[in-house]
């Protein structure tokens, strides 16, 4: 993928998805991993390769709302109350009325915010935020979820519960995830597959299979093998020179 | 939205369209010149359809010039648009023949301009100069010291500055046959005008530049131990640039107007807002439409100059990038 | 109810102007007194102090003059030549003129927002109209209009909208184009189109923009209206009281009118601050500008450590 301005921002990206995966991809600032969730997203177009989502382009995919998007800010509309933002997709794509408000009181109470259905985002935390736009992104029902750093913004110890809470609707829900994360016990933590990815070009270094039990629990990141595991991560991000300080 | 012709024919057809509408209507204007009767409803439907083409064509170049950065070439679509309307007047007025002592067209005012540019000029500076440009320093320089005042002493900041928030809402046209009243209907009355105008979001923009300062920053001074003064010169003054400079552009138009509508309310047989009231009750709008004409201009060229300053002492804001 | 602690600050001001005023008065109008005196007119006073606040055009009115002159121009309340109706009819024309150019206002803003093809051919002349001083076509604009047959409060109303629309429609392009880039994306990811984005999103994020330009766009309408009014044979409102007043030179009339047309000003854009109290109850109390302590105030100089 090369943008207007000359930069190489992905080379050689080959990837297969599954469905019901979760995948992170992970690697240092730079890498490409926000431009391949944008590309897959359609919110860029590709300047060579093919993209393929259940068989249809990215644009066919968006125009047929295939997938949630999760933004690293909540990008909530602060004139709109809780439940009025999860409604907000239902609105656009022209879901029948009485319907509208069922999916979202439902999303809500996905994501244990039910009894905020009634305030405005500015009432509530960084970490609830985040939890209605991911509400709002699965109101619709998608197959598929792109989240792109959700909770970068978020201090470790909420991080660590939203990490949990997510795991828990991946399970109940059983949509193909995609996550961009730059934080390694976050990617070894959620995933069943790590994609590694290293900068100059940016490009996917190695693909590493999770094979942590499900369901995952606080206990889970304190045993040998997730060390084992994120210490495979970090080795293939230095290989990739992925710890080298330039910019 | 996907074209089966490429972008070069596009524009090729624009200004295609603006030499054919701008030819239909300088042939219109030449060939009405001295006549005087208006014209037929045929013919006044082809001026419609020469500005017609007129506009189209622009929409068309404008496409064109949308990502030029030269400020000179990039304001084509800008100079097009006031040559349209200003010959489209022409060939409106002339074709309907309204009465030049009504609205008279611009061929006439302009022809006008330079009869009687000697009078204009010296209108001109009894109200710019004298009047506004006197009171907008008055008036900002006051307005400056008092949002450092204010700034600096949480008192007045407390007992001044609602009632500086509550008087920039009231309308100056109240004041001026008031001020009129008091100090004559010489120049000075004017410049009080235009400085009492200036003065308030002058004290709002500047206090709010004085203060608006990033905390950190101030914690930055005082690891330096900078003094109050220092303090001032180095983070407050250079942060509160923006807001004065907002206030000194607010402030050209506020002074233009206040000098203007002061002037209607006594002028010493002087002025560019005396001479137009005076030449409005006669009917004598071809002079009317000179004076405007000068006063925007000077308007506009102290606008600019204001705006270039800005850009030269507070090219690294936001707002420029 | 807690008490704002600009109270007393504000009173020890107001106290002051106060207590000053007494003397400014008597100084600037005891000169005209003494001239008065000395042309032998014949006057209830004697000496220049007694008449500084017995003249008929006093430099400053005294307070006295000032309460008189309220009680002539505002009772009876429903008289033609009273304050009260001719404010009304102002208040009316200064509000269809907003309105007028609000509406102007979104039509350039939107056609700005929308293509820069449009911005480009007419935003400088949009400026321009700023800087050129719009009231000096107020004269000729209302002469016209009447040979027209445009008669009345309407003529005054386009003024006022004339000079209004310039604050609104840079409001509102600038709040239209507010949204964060992320959040134009997820309308994309929504697949939405152009309309859905506008209704949903640019729409809703001007409205704080819209009110910030209306307080500025209130002030300069009802200067509009007032300074047409003055411009030509009107029957009604403020200007016109103003004119009359100063034909007559009737001093202490006019100084009333003055102070009453502030307060109409104040009263307009308290209706504007009101409204959008009401419109945007999403506005987050800490948006609300805080009332200044002695300790944040010195804490931003830098001066307390909490």
């Amino acid at each position: 993928m090369v943008f207007q301005n000359g930069t190489v921002a992905l080379k050689d990206a080959n990837l297969e998805i599954a469905p019901g995966e979760f995948i992170s991809l992970i690697g240092p600032s730079g890498c490409g991993k926000t431009t391949l969730l944008r590309l897959l997203a359609d919110l860029i177009k590709p300047s060579a390769g093919t993209i393929r989502i259940g068989g249809k382009t990215p644009e066919e995919a968006r125009k047929s709302r295939a997938y949630g998007y999760v933004f690293q800010a909540p990008t909530l509309m602060e004139w709109r109350t809780v439940l009025s933002n999860v409604m907000l997709p239902l609105e656009v794509m022209n879901f029948p009325p009485p319907e509208r408000k069922a999916r979202a009181e439902q999303m809500l109470t996905l994501v244990g915010l039910e009894k905020f259905a009634r305030h405005y985002p500015w009432q509530l935390s960084g970490g609830m935020q985040q939890r209605v736009s991911i509400a709002r992104a699965l109101a619709f029902d998608p197959q598929l979820l792109f989240m792109d750093e959700p909770f970068g913004a978020l201090d470790e110890i909420t991080r660590e519960n939203l990490n949990l809470e997510l795991l828990r609707l991946w399970r109940e829900t059983g949509k193909t995830v995609i996550f961009v994360t730059h934080s390694i016990p976050e990617a070894v933590f959620l995933s069943t597959r790590i994609v590694v990815m290293t900068p100059r070009p940016g490009k996917i270094e190695t693909v590493i299979p999770l094979d942590l039990p499900q369901p995952r629990t606080f206990e889970t990141r304190e045993t040998a093998r997730f060390f084992e595991l994120a210490t495979e991560v970090r080795e293939a991000l230095r290989k990739g020179h992925g710890y080298e300080v330039t910019e | 939205m996907s074209l089966s012709y490429g972008p070069g024919a596009r524009y090729g057809s624009g200004w295609l369209l603006l030499g054919l509408g701008f030819g239909l209507l300088l042939w219109f204007i030449a060939a009405w010149w001295d006549m005087s009767e208006p014209a037929s409803g045929a013919q006044k439907l082809l001026i419609g359809l020469g500005f017609l083409l007129v506009v189209w064509g622009i929409a068309r170049v404008a496409q064109q010039f949308v990502n030029i950065t030269n400020p000179v070439i990039g304001f084509t679509p800008a100079a097009l648009t006031l040559l349209a309307v200003v010959v489209a007047a022409e060939a409106l007025l002339r074709a309907y023949q309204v009465p030049t002592g009504l609205i008279p067209t611009p061929s006439r005012v302009l022809s006008t301009l330079l009869e009687v540019r000697d009078v204009l000029l010296r209108d001109a500076y009894q109200t710019v100069v004298l009047e506004a440009m006197v009171g907008y320093l008055v008036g900002c320089s006051l307005g400056l010291l008092t949002a450092l005042l204010v700034s600096r002493y949480v008192f007045l900041e407390r007992g001044l500055l609602p009632y500086a928030t509550v008087f920039s809402s009231i309308p100056i046209v109240a004041l001026a046959p008031v001020l009129v009243k008091m100090i004559g209907i010489d120049w000075p009355s004017k410049a009080v005008i235009v400085a009492i105008t200036v003065f308030f979001p002058m004290v709002v923009n500047a206090f709010r530049g004085l203060t608006e300062v990033n905390p950190l920053s101030l914690d930055l001074m005082r690891s330096y131990a900078a003094s109050e003064v220092q303090q001032y010169r180095w983070l407050r003054l250079p942060n509160a640039l923006p807001f004065i400079f907002n206030a000194l552009k607010l402030g050209t138009t506020l002074a233009m107007i206040g000098a203007i509508v002061g002037e209607f309310f006594g002028a010493n047989g002087q002025g560019l807002g005396f001479r137009i009231q005076i030449e409005a009750g006669r009917f004598g709008f071809d002079i009317v439409w000179s004076a405007i004409i000068v006063a925007s201009i000077i308007g506009i060229a102290w606008y600019g100059l204001v705006a270039w300053l800005e850009r030269k002492f507070t090219g690294w804001h936001v707002s420029f990038r | 109810m807690r008490l704002s602690p600009n109270l007393v600050p504000m009173l020890v001001v107001a106290l002051v102007v106060v207590a000053l005023y007494w003397p400014i008065m008597y100084l600037a109008n005891i000169p005209a007194a003494q001239r008065a005196l000395d042309t032998g007119a014949a006057l209830p006073c004697k000496t220049a102090f007694e008449c500084a606040t017995q003249l008929r055009s006093p430099v400053l009115p005294s307070p006295q003059q000032l309460w008189n002159g309220f009680a002539n121009l505002m009772f009876p309340l429903n008289s033609p030549n009273a304050i009260p109706i001719n404010a009304a009819v102002t208040a009316f024309e200064t509000l269809v003129g907003l309105l007028l150019a609000t509406l102007v206002g979104f039509f350039f803003a939107i056609g700005m927002v929308a293509s820069r093809a449009f911005e480009r051919a007419l935003l400088p002349w949009i400026v321009a109209s700023q800087t050129v001083p719009i009231i000096a076509i107020a004269p000729m604009l209302v002469v016209l209009l009447g040979q027209y047959g445009v008669q009345g409060w309407l003529p005054k109303a386009i003024i006022a909208a004339y000079i209004a629309f310039f604050p609104i429609t840079i409001g509102v392009a600038k709040g239209l184009q507010s949204p964060d880039p992320l959040a134009l994306d997820l309308m994309k990811t929504y697949n939405a189109n152009n309309w859905q984005t506008y209704l949903k999103l640019r729409f809703p994020a001007s409205v704080p923009y819209l009110f910030t330009a209306f307080k500025v766009a209130m002030t300069a309408a009802l200067i509009g209206a007032i300074v047409a009014e003055i411009s030509t044979i009107s029957f009604q409102g403020i200007g016109k009281m103003l004119a009359e007043n100063s034909r007559a030179s009737d001093v202490v009339a006019m100084w009333v009118i003055m102070l009453s047309s502030a307060v109409l000003g104040i009263l307009l854009v308290a209706l504007v601050n009101w409204l959008e109290r009401l419109l945007t109850p999403w506005r987050r109390s800490s948006q609300v500008v805080a009332v200044p302590t002695k300790e944040t105030r010195l804490a931003t100089r830098g001066e307390v450590r909490s």
